[in-house]
């Protein structure tokens, strides 16, 4: 037994633990995307300037992931430590769509 | 808004069309959230000697994974006790006729057994719950919103897609960011995802789009109350014995080994 084989089962990863951090990552995205639509349709952006606020504000969101919950340290959280940056990136996308196409008509109108 | 406004929207618009389409997919995903809920057949009673059987095959696994917490005479043991009990089928359901050789009378259609047509139901239930309210939304939809200019995209779009999103508007010239209900109606299908998990929070069925269909083909799996891997009308026995194979091919080492030596290493003793 190698030595990463063996640290491996003397402190075992908590698949429970592991989910509760995936779907914890998957809702923050999920409501943060929904109020940059929000942020976005108010704003009146448009084409890409609306797509770089997702991405913007994504980015700071992980940032503040990064940081607060994870403490810097996501290796402790996640078994791929990026997960914290890139997981779930996309999925509020759609979800910013509506929103931000939402906001932008109620505001435009 | 470089060119002028050139079109302006009625405010009706947005209260007659805009929030009923948005107010009725909300509450169309919760009501298919609860129907999926309320659809799910529960976990059918199942006899005390085929929950042996398929749990026999847990039990290995479990001692191949976590072996290494045991020492290696209480390893030994549980491997050859578990190893000649899968061989001489001791867990099987029907151990009488498996010791008489009779041959096995297993049905090969998955339909044939109740468990296959119990997970063949689940899954055109989660089909059908899925597919009859988006039918009637998108006839609806069209039905009574058709052919007027709904909203305008904040984003441009290329001009294929005018004649999806601009459906029954009959104007050649207009841009493709002005779009019709129908468009409204897919953006809110493929947007709507997180505020049902805002709501009914996350791990619900009320998504509509992509996703279901990967779930509806997960959920039946609980139903059955099978292994994963357990097919119906797989022969057991055959499981039985690849499994006694693995155990039998399993390494072992005891974590506690050297333990001492690991220890003192760790606080520098040495």
């Amino acid at each position: 037994m190698d030595r990463k084989e063996l640290e491996g089962a003397v402190a075992p990863i908590s698949s429970e633990s592991l989910a509760q951090n995936t779907k914890a990552v998957y809702y923050i995205r999920s409501v943060t995307s929904t109020i940059f639509g929000v942020g976005a349709g108010i704003l009146g952006l448009e084409s890409y300037f609306g797509f770089l606020f997702y991405f913007a504000g994504t980015a700071y969101v992980s940032l503040l992931m990064f940081f607060i919950l994870a403490k810097g340290k996501p290796a402790e959280f996640f078994t791929s430590p990026s997960y914290v940056w890139t997981g779930n990136a996309f999925t509020g996308l759609t979800s910013f769509v509506l929103t931000w196409t939402m906001l932008y008509g109620l505001v435009d109108a | 808004m470089a060119a002028a406004p050139d079109l302006v929207l009625d405010p009706s618009l947005r209260d007659w069309v805009l929030f009923p389409i948005l107010l009725v997919m909300i509450l169309v995903g919760i009501l298919r959230h609860y129907v999926t809920q309320l659809l799910q057949s529960t976990p059918k009673q199942q006899d005390l000697l085929a929950i042996r059987e398929q749990q026999a095959l847990t039990r290995g696994a479990t001692l191949r994974a976590n072996g290494k917490f045991i020492p290696q005479y209480s390893f030994l043991s549980r491997k050859q006790y578990l190893t000649q009990a899968f061989k001489e089928g001791e867990f099987l359901k029907d151990k009488e006729s498996f010791l008489n050789k009779d041959e096995p009378k297993a049905p090969a259609n998955p339909l044939a057994e109740p468990g296959g047509m119990d997970q063949m139901m689940n899954m055109l239930k989660g089909n059908m719950v899925m597919i009859v309210p988006q039918t009637l939304l998108m006839s609806w939809i069209n039905f009574f919103f058709s052919g007027f200019i709904l909203m305008k995209l904040p984003f441009p779009l290329t001009i294929r897609f005018k004649s999806i999103l601009q459906s029954g508007v009959m104007t050649r010239d207009l841009d493709v960011r002005w779009v019709s209900s129908i468009s409204w109606y897919f953006l809110c299908l493929f947007g709507l995802r997180s505020v049902y998990d805002i709501i009914l929070g996350s791990n619900n069925s009320a998504g509509g789009g992509m996703d279901m269909g990967g779930m509806g083909m997960g959920m039946p799996g609980g139903g059955g109350g099978g292994l994963p891997g357990m097919q119906p009308g797989q022969d057991v026995y055959k499981l039985h014995c690849s499994e006694a194979e693995n155990i039998e091919l399993a390494s072992h080492e005891y974590l506690l080994d050297e333990i001492e030596d690991r220890l003192l290493l760790k606080y520098e003793m040495y």
